[in-house]
């Protein structure tokens, strides 16, 4: 398969990747890692008249900690996230990385790639939600910063706006004490989840001082589980009272019937992963090690 | 010393490992054409026109073809059917309609890839989308038609009766109905694609470079369909990769490369197929529905009676087809005794893709029908699936099938006892007894799977009595050349095999050599002398036809050398002793350092002729064999007779356990025994039942090809079909045992199509684990979300009922 002809530019700095997208306009695509934008091209699903290549601009593949706050810069590959200290330190981090497609895909595709794609099949928005992180952009107007839960607007649709990349993603160092847990159901390594939840939990003894929730695959785009949180916020977790919070994630996701599964199939598979999720995270609190990321089939 | 039976390392690797291999694909050339296929997007729509003026306009276009010039230069392809199915007209593009999704309406050739693409988009098709059939049984109703000019959608139908069926229903101690059981449709995606380069010369010759698996049986429909003389066509192959039946019918691909090419004056054409071509229009596996099947009983439990009627769904074009309609009677009662069968075996065309031959061939689907009777009588009658087994099991040899088809060997207990020890079947049973008092879904299941290899192509007179094919065979030519290299060529063109390596094993035997002494040619070429009609991988059947012609080759060759080796060496023939000395392979007389060596004999022959006198004018050391298996024709009326020549088979056993919350059938064991006779390399053997295992595997669990009802295919890419990777792959502990052919010199059997012996094996694990909750297996892909829908809608009210008397 080969894209419709485009010309190709590559930027050497944000200000002249925001230019070049600008001076082009409707027709230009941002290019980073290429996981998902190459596929739609190569089938011609998308025609781009011009692509204005990211993946040279400095400074954009960093890992930062500090001020209360972790910054993935935007051209990160999912595989140097997988290696780095953050993975081991935030196992929940690791937990997406790690599960994304295979070696491949995940030595090209970048976190700020998967972010813009708005595949709700795509496993960083849903994650990044479950940690309530930002997303930087940077266009012809300046700086933003969006919560990943809007700036995924609807299927395929981002804020963004023309001439407008992102610059990195952000969100707050979990609380000491408090641990996540990201799990999927999937096929096998290059297809897409046919469910995942995102979950990150406070807990005081067995009490859920916090949590937040997060599916994927789920619907349109990621969904925040709010009636989930409900369930489990200031509580003690019983079997009883998980179990409840993962009937409601179930009942608030809007599952799509599709080759991975009916729209029962895939809100039991919801039920499944929260509680498995719920059970993971307690052991990570109790400063546990556990590996968890994707089942396949 | 012998090299037949030993691990060899195969000496295809060396060139395939360092990215050395030639595949169609590789093959550049300047000048060369890159030819683009536009694909209708509906499955059944009517083409009121074509306008390719903005296509042929671009620079870089050489040629657009349509269904006009197919109808201009080309006849349509040899239908095998009987009827009006001999009158279905295929070319290699749609003329008047378009039949499925992906079948080819126009081809552009271009400089480029790129280019052809670019023009293929510019291609503007007026179509009116019709109602498309996409089931068989609506399609036997005949109210949409596929075919408008054949007036039905039934392209066969016949009965195959044994015995008598209705006394010993009104025997038989129990009878068990099942209403409704389907095998769905599936591939086994080759990893390497359809491809073909096409020149046709200024001779008016046509020159193929291809990766068809049965080119002896592609020339002899490409000629007509080109309109040419079948010598005027030269077909060759090389490497190949995978082809598992498939890549049989990719003819069709081949005359539209021929057509650009004709069209733009003889310029090469490649084309080269993508993945998602290859999913939606390459070609699928027989998909099958089997309804009111009654299975008769003795009070013991033993199968005394079976009838059923089978209905083929076979996609928009027969092409190969019907003649699943027959081969699958080549294990009609598969493993089983029983001698009462009617079976009503019907096929219909529909608005998907036209199927082709897949591993396994049409026998896989009669094999999970008898395999799912046996467990769903079993299960019903509370008789253990092994017990179930033994009691029916076909256990004298040779055993001549109640349609006269004859089991050279083998010994299905003693497989099912070895796969019991290997898959540690006492600790299982134990395990899942204790997890099902917790209520949890364990199950066991037991697969027996027949390859049978071989095969008699007078079969193809059931299915059409006016067909001139019956028989098979197979050619190798055999030579020593100037410097006495033993250069072997064969015409089974291999496409993984490892045909390379057994042959040189064979060869090294016969003349006591070492294997690395022998060079075998591979590929295929119809411009060398190395073929016959039958020519091919296909039908599990190189360890007999191909290694016979290899060996009947190697005795021509040696016979011809002691003539000569006895007259250079004035010595009596009888005296004469193969094999290798300080100066090469040699033929030295018995005890004494007079020899000579192949390379004096070569010369002699080939160089320096007038040293022989006159003498031994028959010698050549440039010997062809061609060996034919012992068939006759089957009687056509009766449905009768010996359809192959050999039956490896496949005992497997899988330990599943599913999860309640993901509905996952997670294989907590796997064990694979294979009998395919004499092995000839142990290693290649064992390559082969892991490949045709982890493929059955992936059929069972993952893959499925699923039309929506408009006939769009919803898994035309590999993240939606999902073949089975390393991920998904369990543990297999593998055995094997062998219980040589009686029939084939070496006592080798055909194999490596033991494909669906997991879909079986696996049908019966997932019913053991879910029979307690009311669950009966009634169709071959038991996907998660499958299994899912099974346990919440428990079938066994309606799926099945017994009539014990």
């Amino acid at each position: 398969m080969y894209p419709a002809p485009f010309r190709y530019h590559r930027a050497g700095s944000v200000a002249e990747a925001i230019r070049m997208l600008g001076d082009i306009g409707e027709g230009a695509r941002a290019l980073a890692g290429g996981q998902s934008l190459l596929v739609l091209l190569k089938v011609r699903f998308d025609e781009p008249t011009d692509l204005v290549d990211l993946a040279r601009i400095p400074d954009l593949d960093t890992i930062d900690q500090g001020n209360g706050e972790i910054r993935i810069g935007a051209l990160t590959t999912h595989a140097s996230i997988a290696r780095s200290e953050l993975s081991t330190a935030i196992p929940i981090v690791g937990d997406c990385a790690n599960g994304i497609a295979d070696n491949q895909v995940r030595s090209r595709g970048t976190i700020g790639g998967n972010v813009c794609s708005g595949d709700p099949s795509c496993d960083w928005p849903t994650l990044l939600a479950t940690l309530d992180a930002q997303v930087h952009c940077e266009g012809p107007d300046g700086k933003r910063a969006v919560p990943v839960t809007e700036f995924v607007e609807d299927l395929y649709a981002t804020v963004l706006g023309q001439g407008e990349i992102v610059t990195g993603i952000s969100f707050p160092t979990p609380a000491v004490g408090s641990a996540g847990a990201y799990v999927g159901f999937k096929r096998c390594a290059p297809a897409y989840p046919t469910s995942s939840v995102g979950l990150q939990l406070a807990l005081n003894g067995d009490d859920c001082e916090d949590v937040r929730i997060a599916l994927g695959s789920s619907g349109l785009t990621s969904i925040h589980a709010t009636d989930a949180e409900a369930e489990l916020r200031g509580k003690t977790l019983t079997d009883d009272v998980i179990a409840k919070a993962a009937e409601a994630a179930a009942a608030q996701a809007e599952p799509i019937e599709d080759q991975r599964g009916s729209e029962d199939f895939k809100r039991s598979l919801i039920d499944t992963l929260v509680k498995r999720g719920v059970g993971v995270a307690r052991r990570r609190c109790a400063g546990e090690t556990v590996e968890v990321s994707h089942e396949y089939y | 010393m012998s090299w037949v039976g030993k691990s060899l390392r195969r000496k295809e690797d060396d060139r395939l490992v360092r990215g050395h291999g030639l595949f169609t694909d590789d093959e550049l050339g300047e000048g060369m054409l890159h030819l683009y296929i536009l694909r209708s997007p509906y499955a059944h729509a009517r083409i009121n026109s074509i306008d390719t003026s903005a296509a042929e306009a671009l620079p870089g276009v050489a040629c657009v073809l349509t269904g006009k010039d197919v109808l201009e230069h080309c006849d349509p392809y040899m239908q095998l059917g009987p009827g009006p199915t001999a009158e279905i007209l295929d070319y290699s593009l749609a003329r008047d309609k378009a039949l499925y999704q992906g079948e080819p309406v126009a081809a552009v050739a271009a400089e480029t890839p790129q280019l052809a693409m670019d023009a293929g988009q510019l291609i503007d098709v007026d179509y009116d989308m019709l109602d498309a059939v996409m089931d068989v049984e609506t399609a036997l109703e005949n109210e949409i038609l596929v075919h408008d000019n054949i007036g039905t959608n039934q392209t066969w139908n016949g009965v195959y009766e044994y015995g008598d069926v209705d006394q010993a229903f009104a025997d038989a101690a129990h009878v068990v109905k099942i209403d409704r059981l389907h095998f769905h449709r599936y591939s086994s995606t080759p990893l390497e694609n359809n491809a073909c380069v096409a020149e046709w010369t200024r001779h008016g010759e046509v020159e193929f470079l291809c990766n068809n698996n049965f080119a002896g049986f592609a020339k002899q429909l490409l000629a007509p369909g080109l309109r040419l003389p079948i010598e005027k066509i030269r077909v060759r192959t090389f490497d190949v990769g995978g082809a598992f039946g498939n890549k049989i019918w990719n003819y069709v691909y081949m005359a539209l490369c021929a057509l650009a090419s004709k069209k733009t004056g003889g310029r090469r054409v490649k084309w080269s197929e993508i993945r998602t071509e290859h999913l939606l229009a390459s070609g699928h596996g027989n998909e099958r529905t089997y309804l009111d099947t009654e299975v008769a009983l003795d009070g013991d439990g033993v199968i005394t009676a079976i009838r059923s009627r089978h209905l083929d769904d076979c996609g928009a074009y027969t092409r190969y087809e019907p003649l699943g309609c027959v081969i699958f009677s080549q294990v009609l009662a598969a493993t089983y005794k029983l001698r009462n069968i009617r079976i009503e075996m019907t096929q219909a065309v529909t608005n998907k893709c036209p199927v082709v031959p897949n591993r396994g061939y049409s026998r896989m689907q009669q094999l999970w029908f008898m395999e799912r009777v046996v467990d769903i009588c079993a299960h019903e009658l509370g008789i253990p699936a092994d017990e179930m087994r033994l009691k029916n099991y076909i256990t004298d040899f040779p055993y001549e099938t109640p349609n006269g088809c004859v089991y050279d060997s083998g010994d299905y207990p003693k497989m099912l006892d070895m796969a019991k020890e290997l898959v540690e079947w006492d600790k299982w049973v134990a395990y899942r007894d204790e997890a099902r008092a917790a209520g949890r879904h364990v199950g066991i299941g037991i697969g027996t799977t027949l390859d049978s290899g071989t095969n008699n192509f007078g079969q193809a007179q059931i299915m059409n009595p006016y067909l001139p094919f019956s028989g098979n065979a197979e050619a190798c030519i055999i030579r020593l050349d100037f410097d006495g290299a033993v250069v072997v060529t064969l015409g089974t063109g291999p496409s993984g095999q490892g045909h390379e390596t057994s042959a040189s094993q064979v060869v090294a035997d016969e003349l006591n050599i070492d294997p690395a002494m022998v060079t075998v040619r591979s590929g295929f070429d119809t411009n060398w002398n190395t073929f016959v009609g039958h020519s091919g991988s296909y039908a599990s059947q190189f360890a007999v036809t191909g290694l016979s012609a290899v060996h009947g080759a190697c005795q021509k060759l040696k016979a011809e050398m002691r003539q000569l080796a006895a007259f250079m060496l004035e010595a009596s023939e009888e005296d004469l002793v193969l094999g290798v000395g300080d100066e090469g392979p040699e033929l030295r007389v018995k005890g004494t350092d007079k020899f000579v060596n192949y390379w004096a004999m070569s010369n002699i022959v080939n160089n320096n002729n007038a040293v022989l006198q006159g003498e031994l004018p028959d010698v050549t050391l440039n010997v062809r064999h061609v060996y034919r298996p012992p068939f006759k024709v089957p009687d056509v009326e009766k449905k009768f007779g010996n359809l192959t020549l050999t039956y490896a088979a496949q005992l497997h056993i899988a330990v599943v356990e599913i999860d309640p919350a993901t509905s996952r059938v997670e294989i907590k064991a796997y064990a694979a025994v294979d009998d395919c006779g004499t092995v000839i390399n142990p290693q290649i053997a064992h390559g082969q039942v892991h490949g045709a295992t982890v493929h059955g595997i992936g059929a069972a669990i993952m893959e499925s090809f699923d039309y929506d009802e408009t006939g769009n295919l919803l898994t035309s890419t590999f993240s939606d079909y999902c073949p089975i990777t390393s991920v998904n792959t369990p543990d297999i502990a593998y055995g094997n045992i062998e219980t040589p052919s009686p029939f084939s010199y070496n006592g080798a059997k055909g194999m490596g199509e033991g494909g669906g012996a997991p879909v079986h094996t696996m049908s019966a694990a997932v019913q053991d684990a879910l029979h307690g909750a009311g669950v009966i297996v009634t169709d071959s892909f038991t996907s998660p979300p499958r299994v899912f829908d099974m346990i919440r809608n428990p079938n066994r009210e309606t799926a099945v009922s017994v009539d014990s008397r």
